[in-house]
C-alpha cells in the first residue's frame, strides 16, 4: 500500500506538471492524423494507392510496394524520428521527480512515515518509469492498431520496440535519478542526462571501428583515448544499439544484440543502486 | 494507533544517550556540531517542550529521532525501538517546521496520501479523513488544491496529517510559527485533545508562552548541549518574593513606605519585596501606615520566559 501511495502520487505529479500532458497531446495528434488523413487501398497484399490528406499516389508509381513493407517503413520512420523525441521529452518530464522529493519540507514528511528509504526511492523511480512506459505503449500500440486497421497488416514488432525503448528509458532514467539525488537540481540533472545521451551516441562510432586508435600517435595517448571511449561505451546506456535493436524487432530480423541491451541494463541497474545507497545514507 | 503495542506504556517514549551530531562538509576537515552528547528522556503520556535559540540543535534532535538524519555517535530510542525504525514510525505523527505538501493534491487527497503511507486502509481511512477535515474546519476546502491554501489552513491541514494515524508520539516542530492568535488557539486545542487521549507530545517551539501553557516538562538546549531540564511547575516555582499592588495616585506615600522597609522597591506602580512572610507583612504595615490602599498581594513566580532568558543569559553549563 505504501509503494502504491508513492506510485499514485508520482503519476499525479507528472500529470500536474503538464510535460506528460503535452507529450500525450502530441502523440494523440499524430495518431489522429494517421487515423484521419491516411487512406490505403490494398489489393493482393500490394499497396494499390495511398492517400495522405487528399494527396494521392497509386500504382504503378508504388513499384509493387507490399502492405507489409509499407507498415514496416512507417514504423521504422517512427523509430528514427519519434523515439529520440519521446525519450528526451520523457527525461524532461521526469527529471524533477527526485529533486522535488528531496526538497526540505517534503522529504522530512516522507521519511517520517513507515516506509524504508530504498522502497521510497525505488517507488518514485518506478512511478516515473511506469508513466513513461504507458505513454510509449500508447504511441506504439496506437500506431500499430491504426496501421493494422488501414492495411490489414498487424506488425507487433512496433509494440515490442516500444517495450525495448522503455527498457532503454529505464537505464537512462537511472542516471537521471542518480544525478538528481547527488546534485538536487532538475536543470543540472537534465543537462547531465542529455550529455550522457549524446556521449553514448558519440562513443558508438569509435567503438565500432576498431582501427581508429591507429590515428593517434603515442602509446599513452592511444591507451587513454581507447580507455575513455570503451569505459563510456560500456558504462552508459547504449542509445544507438537500442535503436538498432528496435528496428530489428520491426523488421522481424534475428540477431538482436542482447549483449548491448544487457550491458545497458546492467549500467542502469548500477546507477540506480548507487542512487538508492546514497539516498539511504544521506542526512536530510 | 492500533499497530505495535509492544512498548511498555509507562517507560519513556524517547531516550537519548550521549547523542551527538556533527554535520560534515564535503571538502572540509571540520564540520558543524549540532548536538553534543545529549542525554534526555521523555516520559510517556507527557507533553514535552524543547526550547532553545536558533541553531541550538532542536530540529536536528527531531530529525535524529525520526531517522531523517543519522547520529554521529550515541544512541536514541523512540517508543522502545531504535530511532528511525520503520515500526516505531508507524506510531509517530510528525509536523515539520516548513512542511510542503504536494501542490497537485487537494486537502482530502493529501490526507489520503499520507494515510496510505502510514498504512491506514479503507474504509477506516476515509472515515478518519472526513472526521479530521471537519475537525480542522477544512470540510468546505477538501476538494481545493493545497497550493491555494493560506498559511493558517496549511497548518491546520498539517496538524490533521500529523494526527491521522492516532499516534502514540506526536512530534511537532514549531507548529505555531507564523500563525495568528486564533490559529494558535486552534492548534493548542488540538494538542490538548491529543494529550487527553494519552499521546506523548514532543513540542519544539520558540513560543514560550505556548509551551508554558501546555507542556508538563521542558528542556533548554544551547549550542547542542542540554542546559536545563525539568517539570514546568518546578522551573517556574514561586520564589521567596512578593508583589504588592496598590491603588494608583499616591506615589509619594508609596515611596515613603518603601524607604522604611529593607529590600522593598517600587516598580511600575507596584511594590516588590524579596523575603519571607514577615517581610511582606512589614511592607503591608508600612503601606497601610501611609494610608495606601492595597489591591493585591501576590507571590512572585518566574515565567518560563524568565527561566529561559536567565538560563541562556547566565551561560550555564550542563
Amino acid at each position: 500500500m505504501r509503494v502504491a501511495a508513492i506510485l499514485i502520487d508520482t503519476g499525479r505529479e507528472l500529470l500536474f506538471r503538464k510535460t506528460i500532458i503535452v507529450y500525450f497531446g502530441v502523440v494523440t495528434l499524430l495518431l489522429l492524423s494517421f487515423a484521419l488523413a491516411l487512406h490505403t487501398d490494398v489489393a493482393d497484399g500490394l499497396i494499390a494507392s495511398i492517400s495522405v490528406a487528399g494527396l494521392r499516389a497509386s500504382s504503378p508509381g508504388m513499384n509493387g510496394l507490399t502492405a507489409e513493407d509499407f507498415v514496416r517503413y512507417v514504423q521504422l520512420g517512427t523509430v528514427f524520428m519519434l523515439y529520440p523525441l519521446a525519450i528526451l521529452m520523457s527525461v524532461f518530464a521526469t527529471a524533477s521527480l527526485v529533486p522535488r522529493m528531496i526538497e526540505k519540507g517534503t522529504i522530512d514528511l516522507l521519511l517520517s512515515k513507515p516506509i524504508t528509504r530504498p522502497a521510497l526511492f525505488a517507488s518514485r523511480y518506478l512511478g516515473g518509469l511506469l508513466t513513461v512506459t504507458v505513454n510509449l505503449l500508447y504511441l506504439t500500440g496506437g500506431l500499430g492498431v491504426i496501421l493494422g486497421l488501414k492495411t490489414g497488416v498487424w506488425n507487433g514488432g512496433i509494440v515490442l520496440s516500444g517495450l525495448l525503448m522503455s527498457l532503454y528509458f529505464a537505464c537512462l532514467f537511472a542516471f537521471v535519478v542518480l544525478a538528481g539525488v547527488l546534485l538536487r537540481s532538475t536543470t543540472v540533472s537534465v543537462m547531465i542526462t542529455a550529455a550522457l545521451f549524446f556521449a553514448s551516441l558519440m562513443v558508438r562510432l569509435p567503438h565500432a571501428y576498431r582501427d581508429w586508435p591507429l590515428l593517434i600517435t603515442g602509446h599513452l595517448w592511444r591507451f587513454l583515448a581507447v580507455t575513455v571511449v570503451e569505459t563510456l561505451y560500456h558504462a552508459l546506456p547504449r542509445t544507438y544499439d537500442f535503436v538498432q535493436a528496435s528496428t530489428a524487432l520491426i523488421r522481424h530480423e534475428g540477431g538482436l544484440d542482447w549483449g548491448a541491451v544487457g550491458g545497458s541494463a546492467l549500467s542502469g541497474a548500477a546507477a540506480l543502486l548507487l542512487a538508492v545507497v546514497y539516498f539511504s545514507r544521506q542526512d536530510y | 494507533m492500533s499497530g505495535d503495542t509492544s512498548t511498555d506504556a509507562s517507560g519513556p517514549a524517547v531516550i537519548c544517550q550521549r547523542l551527538a551530531k556533527t554535520y560534515r562538509a564535503a571538502l572540509s576537515r571540520g564540520g558543524v556540531t549540532a548536538l553534543r552528547g545529549l542525554d534526555l528522556a521523555v516520559p510517556s503520556g507527557q507533553t514535552f517542550g524543547l526550547l532553545g535559540p536558533n541553531g541550538a540543535g532542536k530540529t536536528t534532535l527531531v530529525k535524529l529521532l525520526l531517522g531523517i538524519a543519522f547520529a554521529t555517535s550515541g544512541t536514541a530510542s523512540v517508543l522502545g525501538r531504535p530511532a528511525g525504525d520503520v515500526r516505531s514510525r508507524a506510531r509517530i505523527g510528525y509536523l515539520p517546521e516548513s512542511h510542503r505538501y504536494p501542490p497537485h493534491l487537494t486537502g482530502e487527497q493529501v490526507l489520503h496520501h499520507f494515510g496510505r503511507l502510514s498504512g491506514l486502509r479503507r474504509p477506516g481511512r476515509t472515515r478518519r479523513v472526513d472526521q479530521l477535515l471537519r475537525r480542522v474546519n477544512l470540510g468546505e476546502w477538501r476538494s481545493v488544491r493545497v497550493h491555494k491554501y493560506s498559511k493558517r489552513m496549511l497548518q491546520r491541514l498539517g496538524m490533521a496529517q500529523a494526527i491521522l494515524n492516532e499516534p502514540d508520539l506526536l512530534i511537532l516542530d514549531e507548529p505555531t510559527d507564523g500563525v495568528d492568535p486564533i490559529g494558535r488557539r486552534e492548534i493548542r486545542d488540538l494538542l490538548l485533545e491529543q494529550k487527553a487521549r494519552g499521546a506523548t507530545i514532543f513540542l519544539n517551539s520558540h513560543l514560550l508562552s505556548e509551551v508554558e501553557r501546555i507542556c508538563d516538562r521542558v528542556a533548554i538546549l544551547k549550542e547542542g548541549a542540554l542546559l536545563r531540564e525539568g517539570g514546568v511547575a518546578d522551573l517556574t516555582r514561586p520564589r521567596s518574593a512578593w508583589q504588592v499592588e496598590t491603588r494608583a495616585g499616591r506615589p509619594d506615600a508609596v515611596a515613603g513606605a518603601v524607604a522604611r522597609v529593607p529590600g522593598a522597591r517600587a516598580v511600575d506602580g507596584r511594590v516588590e519585596i524579596e523575603g519571607d512572610v514577615p517581610a511582606v507583612n512589614s511592607l503591608i504595615d508600612a503601606l497601610r501606615g501611609q494610608e495606601v490602599e492595597i489591591t493585591a498581594v501576590l507571590p512572585r513566580r518566574d515565567s518560563l520566559e524568565d527561566v529561559f532568558v536567565k538560563v541562556l543569559g547566565e551561560g550555564e553549563t550542563p
